[in-house]
Formats: structure tokens, C-alpha cells, sequence
């Protein structure tokens, strides 16, 4: 190897199919398809962070061979668009020349994110000897309505371009959607796999650690593979001797003290210190409202509560969660969820 | 006076001296003061204090032209208390008569600048530095006036083109030789730095009386008759204090011809859209029923997009207690969902609920708050969806790099990558070294790890 790569988790990434960890009948049928020179339109489902864009990605770099650079795209549906392409995508519409109807003289608009970054991919014709273009979709269901802009397109341009659409959440993929797709299920790494990726990042690296540790690492990690590295890669800057207890207070560093601090400000009765807070937040890592909201709810867990309590808020954070799927002014809403924390302090 | 020329009569009536003016009272630090007292004091203070700097500094250029460099003193410099105050209140009770006025009794000359200019770091200092560092030549041989600075609107320096404009001021404080005056209607964090250095004076609303005799004496002088007593007295509890609002009013309906119904006239006048949110948002934690609040949203003009937002943000600063703000926040949110649904389906016939959960239903959340006595700041809406979720400058630049060498995406680097990155950088100052190196990151994006 030339060069040190200083970040593990890159390091470490699997270069072809055949080293990703576990997952065995996955592969076996992926390398099916492979060998069949053909597959339909693709839908990867499974937890966070175990792998499933590595798995795409992987396969599409097999499938497509030397032609992988210009036949393969990955965009992610949940980076917004940029003023310029929401522009680019305004003066893109056309007015309809249809004389009868609804839809007569109407300017016609695709949705942004279909006009600018799938359409231009999936109209070109493949280059080079591959059979077709792989355009793989990340986050699917952060799309919400705009799905629907997938049916015609699925089917127009499948012949060209081959979708594989990558989501967590199968229940808010559309059923349409659903039934153009060969479903993949990709389940978590299993612990024997897990375990021995582990000691071979170990005798890579000169790491001394148990069987113990690792099972520590595993649920740590919820055997995300991602997670489990960075872990490690923080416990070893202490030194190369890895067990329990290290591996605890390291994984204890991700955690975001920010929420929890907005929790116990909120449960002080400050309100207008923690809309402050949680604007912070928002502003700072990025998160949609939703994913604000289901940070909340982990952190409720863990703080001691009773029952009643607990009961109490969640049901109030469920409530503010459904009132921010139709709402359109985020703010509002995590607004109105603090104000009724601040008041439930009166009864703590 | 002869009709020669159609001026406003916001102009044609400025008051040329104190004596014509309609004084208001201030508040600094809770103490209620006269305003015209106070600004003719720090006028006169300053002078003799920059004749007392300017021999100081005299006498230190001797002491420096005799000794070697590192014995030198530095020159003193007028504190900046006494070089600067600021008038703040809302719009149209006199903040800038007030120093037109005095600067005329005084003898002096004022030199302006208001948000109409571009105040841009270069515009200002050409203005006004030049000015207020030196004393032209002619200056010592002629008995010219002395010079007030006005920095009219400071609230209105804001955006682009106005960039680096608070730091000259500050500077031009620092070093001035005129008194600076500045006026503003609101608060302004980005002033903050400002607010720090300098004397702040809360101008009060002006009294219905002094009002009333203004606006009489308008009446008598241009000789209006169609405006009866009881319309008058509509214009000005509408305008609230706001005296320039009144006088443009009374110019509005003697000119305009107004036929029929002089009170529904009053009621449907506008003040520019501004200051309108700032008076309807005021206005609406006021009312005490639900017709007043309907009434108020029906009249007004301003965008209902945009004015619930601004409902919100303003919220904690008219309603105090947990208890109301849950009540003002249940409608609040549910006339957020309500507007909504009514984007995505088009239900239009549900719009009516929305107005009136927003407006009426937040505003008669309050119940023990008492209402708001005084001046309260109005805020603008500082969240909005979009601008929160643009990657800045340098950070874009780090996810670049490292999308040269591995592919991931904009959120996962800010939620996931970056973080890691933080904590492993701060326990180890070799592998801060080892990806910087790898990543070829300059000193900035360096900073965004550490």
C-alpha cells in the first residue's frame, strides 16, 4: 500500500462483493444476477448504517466492470437541493399544449429533485458495451409524494437506466413503487462475520481484545459495521490493549449531549432558552424535524423517569411528530412540543 | 402660506426649534429623563471634552517628538459614552426632529445618513470619517458651524449591501470629532457590539395631548374642515403615538377628496408594510375578543404566509406564563397542520379556521399576563426552513475532499463523519496531523476538526 489511510472506517472499506462481511445469500444471489447479465429494477431495504449502500454500490462495480464510471450515479434523496438547481429546475417546466382538460394551457412542473438529478441519468443512453445504466437512490422514502414521479419514469426509461432505490423504511414506500421492484431484504451482520472482520482489523493493527470485548462491541454498535469501527479506532488511541470497560466509555463519546440538555432545560420550565437550544441543533447537525423528534424519544429512555411520566411524553412527542407531517412551519411545531415540556416541569 | 409647492406635511411642519416640538420623554436605565435636556447636555459635554482630549493629545505629540520611540505615549481618545448616544423608540414620535431642531437652536449643522444610502464599510467612511476625524483648513479661519452627525435607521443596516457597516461605526465613534447621534425602531442583535459602547436612550411614545394640539394646529393653518373632531381622535388612537403617522394621515384625507364615509377611510389607511406587521403584531396581544382579532387579520394586508411565523417568533415576548404558552402553542400548531392540509388538498373553505387559530385563538392564550405596557420589541422571524440546511463555505469544501476520496454525502459527514472526527482529533494530535495530511486540508478546514 502506498499510502496510510488515516480514518479506518475508509481504510477498512471492502474494495469488491466478495470481501463484504456476512451476508452470504445476498451475495450468492447478487452474484446470480451478475452472472445473468440482467436484473430489474432493485429495492434495498434494511436498518440504518449496515451496509446497504456499500452492497449496492459494490455490486453495481461488478455488474457494470470497466464501464462503472460513466453508467453508474448515486444520489441521496434527503440532501435538499440548491437554490441554483431549484432555479435551473423552475425554468425547466413547459407550458402544456393540451386544448381540453384540466391540464389545458397549464404550466406543467416535474418535481425538483426528479428534474435535476434522475431525469438528465436516466434519459442519456448508456455508453459504452453496458447493457444499461444503474442509478442507485439513497434515503427513498424522504421523497413522500414526489414517489408517485417514479411510476411513468420506472417504466419509460427502464430499459435504459436500472434503479436500485435504497430505503429504511419500507411502510412509507408507495405501493406502486413496491410492485416494479425485486425486494431485497439485507439483514444485520451476523456475529461470526462481525467478529471475525473484527480480528482482522485487530492483527492489522496489533489490538489486543477478547471474545468478550467483541460481543461488547457488537451491541454497542448494533452491528453496524461503520459504528463498531469508529469505536474501535477511538479506543485504540489510548492504547493497543482493547477491553470492556474501554470500548464503554468511548461509544459513551457519541453521544449527543446536546439533546439531553435541551431535555433538561425544557424540563426546567425555560421555554424560551430551549426553543433556542433546539433551533441550535437544527441549524447545527442538519436533522429534519422528525429526526429531531426521534432523538427525544432515545434520550426519554434513558433518563430515569417514571412510568407515568415517561407515558406522558412520549405520547406528547408523538403528537407533535404527526401535527409536523402535515405542517409546514417546522419551528412550530418543536415550538409547541417545548412549551408543554416546560409546563410538565410543574408536575415533576 | 402661499400653495406653491406640494410638500408632505411631515416636512413642511418639522419643527425648526425645540420650542415648536411636541417633547417626548426617555427612559435610560429605567430612570425617566427629558430628552431635549439630556441631548443638548451630551452636546455641550462633548465639546468641552474634545477641547480637553485635543490639548491632552497636543502636548503628548510635544512630549513625543523629544523623546526616542519607546518612550512615547499614546495618544488619548474621547470615551466613546460621551461621543455617541442612541435614540431608540418607535417610528414617527421625533427621534430625528429632535436633533434637527436642537442642531438648529444650537447653531450647528447635521449631517445625515439614513437608510436610503447604501452603507457599505467605503460609503461610510467617505461620508462621514473625513468629517468627523478633521477640522478642515477653512474651518480655522472662518467661524463655521460645528457639525452633529445623524446616523439615522442603524436598525436598517442589514444584508449585503450594507456589510462591514457596524464596525465602521463602531471605529468612527472611537475616533470622532462630532457628537454622533444614531436612531433605531427595534432591537438588533448584529448591533449588539454597538449597544455596548455607547448610551442608549428608550424614547417614549408622545402623549394623546401634545398630539392633539399638533394636529390642530395643522388643521387651522392649512384650513381642513371635512376632518370632524371624534375623526380626528380615530387617526390618532390608530396611529397610537406615532405623530408623523398621524400628520400624514390628516394630508392624506384633506387632499385625497375623501367623499362619504371619512371613518371607514381612517381605518383602511396604511403605514408601509414594516411597520405594519410591527403595529398589527402589537396590536393583536391587545385584543380582548375574538371579533377584535378577526377584525384585525381581515383589514390588514400583510401576507398571511408569512404573518403566523412572525406570530411565532414573538410569541414568549408578549405571553410569560407556561400554562398560556401551551394554551397559544396548541392553536398555533394545529393552525400550522390546518394551513398545511389546505397546501397539499387546496381546502380553501378551511382557511377560515386557520385565521382565527392564529390570531385570536394565540393572542386570547393570554390570560395572567398583564398586557404590554410600554414599548415591546418585534422581532423578525429568524427561522426559516431553507437557510438552516445550506452547508457553509468551509464546510463544503472539507465534504469535496473528501468525496475525492470516498463517497458520502453532505448530511452523513455533518451528522456522522464530522463528529467522529472531532473527538478523534481532540484525544490525539497525531491523527489530527495524519488527516489533514491526507485530505491536503488548509488551516481553516483544519479548524472545523479540532
Amino acid at each position: 500500500m502506498t499510502e496510510e489511510i488515516p480514518i479506518w472506517r475508509i481504510k477498512y472499506y471492502p474494495k469488491n462483493l466478495d470481501q463484504i462481511c456476512g451476508r452470504t445469500e445476498i451475495k450468492k444471489a447478487l452474484k446470480n444476477i451478475i452472472a445473468e447479465k440482467n436484473f430489474p429494477h432493485l429495492l434495498f431495504i434494511g436498518a440504518e448504517g449496515i451496509g446497504k449502500t456499500t452492497l449496492a454500490t459494490l455490486f453495481s462495480k461488478e455488474f457494470l466492470g470497466t464501464e462503472f464510471g460513466a453508467n453508474f450515479k448515486l444520489v441521496y434523496a434527503n440532501v435538499p437541493l440548491s437554490e441554483e438547481e431549484r432555479k435551473q429546475a423552475r425554468t425547466e417546466a413547459y407550458i402544456s399544449t393540451s386544448k381540453i382538460g384540466s391540464t389545458a394551457g397549464r404550466r406543467i412542473t416535474t418535481p425538483a429533485f426528479i428534474q435535476i438529478k434522475v431525469k438528465p441519468f436516466a434519459q442519456l443512453k448508456a455508453l459504452g458495451t453496458a447493457p444499461f445504466k444503474i442509478l442507485v437512490i439513497k434515503n427513498f422514502e424522504v421523497l413522500g409524494s414526489n414517489q408517485q414521479g417514479f411510476r411513468r419514469l420506472m417504466e419509460i426509461y427502464g430499459s435504459n437506466c436500472r434503479m436500485i432505490l435504497i430505503t429504511t423504511k419500507i411502510s412509507s414506500v408507495i405501493d406502486p413503487i413496491i410492485s416494479r421492484c425485486q425486494i431485497f431484504l439485507i439483514p444485520r451482520v451476523r456475529f461470526e462475520h462481525f467478529g471475525n472482520l473484527m480480528n482482522t482489523i485487530a492483527d492489522n493493527e496489533s489490538l489486543e481484545f477478547s471474545d468478550e470485548s467483541i460481543e461488547m462491541l457488537y451491541k454497542l454498535s448494533e452491528g453496524r459495521i461503520f459504528q463498531a469501527i469508529d469505536i474501535l479506532q477511538l479506543s485504540s488511541v489510548t492504547g493497543n490493549k482493547i477491553d470492556k470497560t474501554v470500548l464503554y466509555e468511548n461509544a459513551q463519546r457519541f453521544q449527543n449531549d446536546l439533546i439531553r440538555s435541551l431535555l433538561l432545560i425544557s424540563l426546567k420550565g425555560d421555554f424560551p432558552k430551549s426553543r433556542e437550544l433546539a433551533r441550535k441543533i437544527l441549524s447545527k447537525y442538519k436533522y429534519t424535524i422528525h429526526e429531531l423528534f426521534k432523538f427525544l424519544l432515545n434520550e426519554i429512555n434513558k433518563l430515569p423517569l417514571s412510568r407515568y411520566v415517561r407515558s406522558e411524553m412520549i405520547n406528547l412527542i408523538a403528537d407533535a411528530d404527526f401535527r409536523a407531517l402535515d405542517g409546514r412551519d417546522s419551528d412550530i411545531q418543536i415550538s409547541a412540543l417545548l412549551s408543554k415540556f416546560c409546563l410538565f416541569s410543574q408536575y415533576l | 402660506m402661499p400653495k406653491t409647492v406640494e410638500m408632505p406635511y411631515v416636512e413642511k411642519y418639522r419643527p425648526k426649534s425645540l420650542k415648536e416640538m411636541a417633547l417626548s420623554t426617555a427612559r435610560v436605565s429605567g430612570q425617566r429623563v427629558k430628552l431635549e435636556e439630556e441631548l443638548s447636555d451630551f452636546i455641550k459635554n462633548f465639546f468641552i471634552e474634545r477641547k480637553r482630549v485635543n490639548n491632552e493629545n497636543a502636548k503628548i505629540r510635544e512630549h513625543n517628538k523629544t523623546v526616542i520611540e519607546k518612550e512615547q505615549k499614546e495618544y488619548i481618545q474621547i470615551a466613546s459614552e460621551k461621543a455617541a448616544v442612541l435614540l431608540e423608540g418607535p417610528p414617527g414620535i421625533g427621534k430625528t426632529s429632535i436633533v434637527f431642531a436642537l442642531a438648529n437652536d444650537l447653531n450647528m449643522e447635521v449631517i445625515e445618513t439614513n437608510a436610503s444610502d447604501t452603507r457599505t464599510r467605503a460609503t461610510l467612511e467617505k461620508r462621514l470619517k473625513e468629517t468627523s476625524k478633521s477640522r478642515g483648513i477653512m474651518d480655522f479661519i472662518t467661524e463655521s458651524k460645528e457639525k452633529i452627525i445623524l446616523i439615522d435607521e442603524v436598525d436598517g443596516i442589514y444584508g449585503v449591501q450594507d456589510r462591514g457597516a457596524v464596525p465602521t461605526i463602531i471605529d468612527l465613534v472611537q475616533n470622532t470629532q462630532f457628537p454622533i447621534i444614531m436612531c433605531s425602531n427595534e432591537y438588533k442583535t448584529s448591533l449588539q457590539p454597538l449597544y455596548n459602547k455607547i448610551r442608549r436612550f428608550e424614547v417614549q411614545s408622545l402623549p394623546k395631548r401634545e398630539v392633539l394640539k399638533i394636529a390642530h394646529n395643522i388643521l387651522k393653518k392649512e384650513n381642513i374642515t371635512q376632518l370632524k373632531e371624534e375623526d380626528l381622535e380615530l387617526i390618532i388612537d390608530k396611529n397610537n403615538g406615532d405623530l408623523r403617522g398621524v400628520i400624514n394621515d390628516i394630508q392624506g384625507i384633506s387632499q385625497g377628496k375623501v367623499e362619504g364615509d371619512v371613518k371607514e377611510f381612517i381605518l383602511s389607511l396604511r403605514r408601509d408594510s414594516l411597520e405594519e406587521i410591527f403595529t398589527l403584531i402589537r396590536d393583536l396581544f391587545k385584543v380582548s375578543s375574538l371579533r377584535e382579532a378577526r377584525n384585525l387579520t381581515d383589514k390588514s394586508d400583510v401576507d398571511y404566509n408569512f404573518l403566523y411565523k412572525w406570530v411565532n417568533e414573538n410569541l414568549p415576548t408578549f405571553i410569560k406564563t407556561n400554562r398560556e404558552l401551551v394554551n397559544a402553542y396548541e392553536n398555533l400548531s394545529l393552525a400550522d397542520e390546518i394551513f398545511g392540509r389546505i397546501r397539499i388538498n387546496q381546502y380553501w373553505d378551511l382557511l377560515p379556521y386557520f385565521f382565527d387559530l392564529f390570531a385570536g385563538g394565540v393572542a386570547l392564550s393570554r390570560k395572567e399576563t398583564p398586557e404590554a405596557k410600554g414599548f415591546r420589541r418585534v422581532v423578525f422571524p429568524r427561522y426559516t426552513t431553507g437557510s438552516y440546511f445550506s452547508i457553509t463555505g468551509t464546510q463544503k469544501e472539507l465534504v469535496e475532499k473528501l468525496n475525492k476520496k470516498y463517497e458520502i454525502s453532505q448530511i452523513d459527514v455533518i451528522q456522522n463523519l464530522l463528529p467522529f472526527l472531532k473527538i478523534l482529533c481532540g484525544s490525539s494530535r497525531k491523527h489530527l496531523k495524519n488527516i489533514s495530511d491526507w485530505l491536503e486540508l488548509d488551516a481553516k478546514q483544519k479548524k472545523l476538526l479540532k
